[in-house]
Order: C-alpha cells, then sequence, then structure tokens
C-alpha cells in the first residue's frame, strides 16, 4: 500500500488527510495554532497517531492552503486553488463552479472537465464574506457560529444589514439587538448578508453547473441555503466534510508525485 | 455655548449603547456642568453619525458644515481639513471665503479609521495613544493588510514570529496615515491642512500624516481635534438663535 497525505493550513483551520489509493483512511480538522509550523505538525501529529502510523509510513506529504510553504514534512506544495479544484473534481467529476468560503478569504473557482482550473475570483482586500465575519457577526447576538442556522430558520421577519464592512455590521447588529429586534431575524439578515457578498463574488466569474460549496462556511447551514437563493442553484453535496476538500485534493497531488507524475513545486 | 460664543461646557463619553441614549448622557452632562437646563437652549443642532437621534435637537447640520464654522472661528487660513473619525474618514477643502468646494469620503471600510487603531492596539495589547516618546527611533514594521479583520491576524502573526510590539504599532500607525493621506489626495492640498476627529489626537498617526503630506498640520489652538465637530454645531446653533430673534 501507498499512503500518501495532504495538509492545508488554513487561516482559522489546518486540515490533514491521509489517502491509501483512491481510499480516505482518515482526517483531522483543528484550530489554528500560534504559528502555521505548529498548526501543520499538530494535525498531522493527531490523524497519524489516530491511525496508529507513524510520519515514515507515508510514502509522500504535499501541503497548501494560507501557511503551504513552511509545513516542515511537505515534498510539495500546490495553490489551495489547484487543490479544491483536484478534491472537488475527484468527488464529483461534475463540479464546474467551486465556492471556498474560508476563514479569512473567500473564492470562486471555476474548474474544467477534466479537473483544471479555469477561472478564479479571490477578495483579498476585504474580510466581508469570510468565516471571520460570520464569526465576529454572530458574537454580536450572542450566538455560537453553530447555532445560527438554527437561529435563522425560526425568523419570522429578517432584517437587512446594510454596512458593508464587517465591524461596521457588527455596530449595526449590536444596534439592532438594543433596539429589540428578534435574535432569529438578525441571525438571518446576517447569513443573508454573508451570502449577498459571496454571491457577488461567484457572479463576477460566472456560475456554471454543478456548483458545490467548500470551506468552514459550507458548514453553515444557514449561509449555505441563502447562498443557494441568491444564485438560484441548489449546490452539489460531497460525501465528506467539505472543509477537507483543500487537503484532499493536496493528498491527490501527494499520490501523483508519489507515482512520479506532476511537477514538484517548492 | 453662551450668546456670546463661550463655550461653558464641553463633554464627551464613549458610546455604551444606543445612539439616543449616548446623546440624552452627554447631553445632560454638559448641562448640568453649566448649571443650565433643556429650557435655556436658545437652539440645539445636532451632527454626526448619530445626529437624527438627538432628542433635544431642533434640527440636523451635516458634519461638515459644522467643522467649517469651527475652523472659520479657530483660524480662517485653513483651507483643507482631514477628519478622522471612529467610522469614516472624511477630507474637504473650504475656500477663501469661507465655502465648501471639493469633498471625499470613506464611509464604506473602517481602514483608517479610530475603529482601526482601537482593535489594532488591542491585539497589540497596547493603549489606543501610544506615548510618542516610545516611538521615537522605532523601526517600523510594514503593514500589508487595510482590511481591519486581516490586519488584525497579521498583527497577531508579527507579535508570534517574534516583533516588537512597539514597532508595528509604528507600522500600524504609518499604515493608517497612508490611507488617511490617500483619501485627502481626492481633494485639493491647499495649506493650511487641519486634522479633526478622534485619531487627530494620536501623536504617532499625526506625524505620519505630516510626513506623507509634506506639510506642517495646523494648530487649533489648543482645541480638543475630537470636539470641533460639536463646537461647530453649537456656533451654528448661535447664528441660527441670532437670526430668529432679527
Amino acid at each position: 500500500m501507498t499512503l500518501c497525505a495532504g495538509c492545508d493550513v488554513g487561516a482559522a483551520t489546518a486540515k490533514a488527510v491521509v489517502l491509501d489509493g483512491d481510499d480516505i483512511l482518515g482526517f483531522e480538522i483543528i484550530a489554528c495554532r500560534a504559528s502555521a509550523v505548529q498548526s501543520a505538525t499538530d494535525v498531522m501529529d493527531g490523524l497519524l497517531k489516530r491511525l496508529g502510523l507513524g510520519y515514515e509510513d507515508i510514502t509522500c506529504y504535499v501541503s497548501t492552503g494560507y501557511g503551504r510553504e513552511i509545513v516542515p514534512f511537505s515534498s510539495g506544495n500546490y495553490s489551495e486553488i489547484s487543490c479544491h479544484g483536484k478534491g472537488a473534481h475527484w468527488l464529483v467529476p461534475s463540479i464546474r463552479t467551486i465556492i471556498d468560503g474560508g476563514g479569512q478569504d473567500c473564492k470562486a473557482i471555476g474548474v474544467n472537465d477534466r479537473g483544471q482550473i479555469d477561472d478564479f475570483r479571490m477578495n483579498t482586500k476585504c474580510a466581508a464574506g469570510t468565516g471571520r465575519a460570520v464569526e465576529i457577526m454572530t458574537e454580536a447576538i450572542g450566538l455560537e457560529v453553530s447555532e445560527l442556522g438554527t437561529y435563522a430558520r425560526r425568523a419570522s421577519d429578517p432584517v437587512v444589514l446594510q454596512e458593508p464592512c464587517c465591524i461596521l455590521t457588527e455596530i449595526e447588529i449590536r444596534h439592532l439587538v438594543l433596539e429589540g429586534f428578534e435574535t432569529a431575524d438578525i441571525a438571518a439578515g446576517i447569513a443573508d448578508i454573508i451570502a449577498r457578498r459571496i454571491a457577488g463574488l461567484a457572479r463576477n466569474m460566472g456560475v456554471r453547473k454543478d456548483v458545490a460549496i467548500t470551506g468552514g462556511l459550507a458548514k453553515n447551514e444557514a449561509v449555505v441555503e441563502a447562498l443557494e437563493k441568491h444564485l438560484g442553484v441548489e449546490f452539489v453535496r460531497f460525501p465528506y466534510d467539505p472543509q477537507i476538500i483543500g487537503a484532499i485534493g493536496a493528498a491527490l497531488f501527494a499520490s501523483e508525485l508519489a507515482a512520479g507524475e506532476g511537477r514538484v513545486i517548492r | 455655548m453662551d450668546e456670546e460664543g463661550r463655550v461653558l461646557a464641553l463633554e464627551m463619553l464613549p458610546y455604551r449603547n444606543l445612539p439616543r441614549q449616548a446623546a440624552v448622557a452627554v447631553m445632560d452632562a454638559a448641562m448640568a456642568r453649566a448649571g443650565v437646563t433643556e429650557g435655556h437652549l436658545a437652539r440645539c443642532l445636532s451632527t454626526g453619525f448619530g445626529k437624527k437621534a438627538v432628542h433635544i435637537a431642533d434640527a440636523t447640520a451635516h458634519s461638515e458644515f459644522c467643522l467649517q464654522r469651527a475652523l472659520w472661528d479657530i483660524d480662517p487660513a485653513i483651507r483643507t481639513v482631514i477628519d478622522v473619525g471612529g467610522h469614516t474618514v472624511n477630507a474637504f477643502n473650504i475656500d477663501p471665503r469661507g465655502r465648501i468646494s471639493e469633498t471625499a469620503i470613506i464611509d464604506k471600510c473602517v481602514a483608517g479609521t479610530g475603529k482601526f487603531v482601537e482593535i489594532m492596539a488591542k491585539a497589540l495589547e497596547l493603549p489606543l495613544d501610544v506615548d510618542p516618546a516610545l516611538l521615537d527611533g522605532r523601526d517600523p514594521v510594514p503593514m500589508t493588510n487595510q482590511c481591519v479583520i486581516l490586519a488584525e491576524s497579521e498583527v497577531i502573526s508579527l507579535v508570534n514570529d517574534g516583533y516588537d510590539r512597539l514597532d508595528i504599532y509604528a507600522g500600524m500607525a504609518a499604515s493608517v496615515a497612508s490611507r488617511i493621506v490617500g483619501l485627502s489626495k481626492r481633494v485639493a492640498k491647499i495649506e493650511k491642512v487641519a486634522i479633526v476627529g478622534g485619531v487627530a489626537k494620536n501623536v504617532a498617526v499625526r506625524r505620519e500624516v505630516e510626513s506623507k503630506l509634506g506639510v506642517e498640520l495646523a494648530s487649533l489652538g489648543g482645541i480638543d481635534p475630537q470636539v470641533v465637530g460639536a463646537l461647530g454645531a453649537a456656533l451654528l446653533a448661535k447664528d441660527e438663535a441670532e437670526q430668529g430673534q432679527r
């Protein structure tokens, strides 16, 4: 057996996946540590330990994500855009558009029928529409991010948030709370403003079916539903956690490297 | 302010809740200090972000008109005004007859505002306005992100990477100044240039603004740059009260 691993060190979480050929042996997601090196080491240590493996049992490691260049055990690194494209296409070959909602960025990625990236858009200047923005706004109504969906679904008269910057939206939300607006109505408003931001980015690139959403935001049902409504599409659901698609893609690149295919990018 | 334009009381409070509650609290405190009640006020104008929420105001006034009115009294030679508030950055020109000409504003992003400085200082565990003596001879760490959320995590990474917090603060002040100067380039740079608003009290930012603009910022004659808008609103209210009596 040839085991390969992918490690995706993002802005908020680090993800690791171990592949045995076409089988996902296991995966791990942790919150980021103080440094990218520590995050990568901790997530891979945790996964290997759980699988009863040592570092030497893995033939090839590929890293991706924000901290990909400094992962100590990696044999090569690929951009998170390539890895999301690779991972998503491998799991669901009909996917042509990937929306990746990360901790501190948000991307729209176009994929062709061979799984190659043919277009992408990314916000690099502003954190509105990212996981961190959801966190800040949700905190302002005293909820955990995981509770947002439950509350948003109970909304009877969702608020329409106006401010473009999420720090200004946070202040807007705090005022709505003080004015006595229902938590559920504000929760729905939060999901909606995030979805509006992401939908704008995706439409700017062009949305081709099938469409999938990856990253931590893909686990936020309230945002996912609002985004489906704004884009007028139903997302393809992955058979695995949508937050590990980039790490799966990295592990697939590692398999290619181990088989002597592909280029090593360091 | 009395009918002669003398300031009887001046109060400033941080927001604790809603604008309308903050307005009640700050007006009550100012009237108590001046020894007057609402009945004594001939005219009251409100201005700023929460101007519509001021319960006792007879009317609202645009912040640029208020700033122009106060600065005209402070130094009529001021031709360019940069107002750096908590949520917005605003720049405008005043012509020799006291009329507002060019104007520009950033109100969709908090980069360069007081909120930005506040979040960065908190991330650095430093006071809002660091003692300028501590910043002398510092080696500012350049910042790459303008967005406050991204800049906050950049700053945390820099601290984790072992950079000195005061060097990071100096870099942050330079970044705020770039943003402010960037906006001010959308109006004409005519001397004298004055900076008002809460961020105008941050010496590190002021110095960077002066060096980037290549001008010396006008003195406000000892008036707190954060109260210039309120002072202008009071002066406009006084003008209107006088006109009403005539």
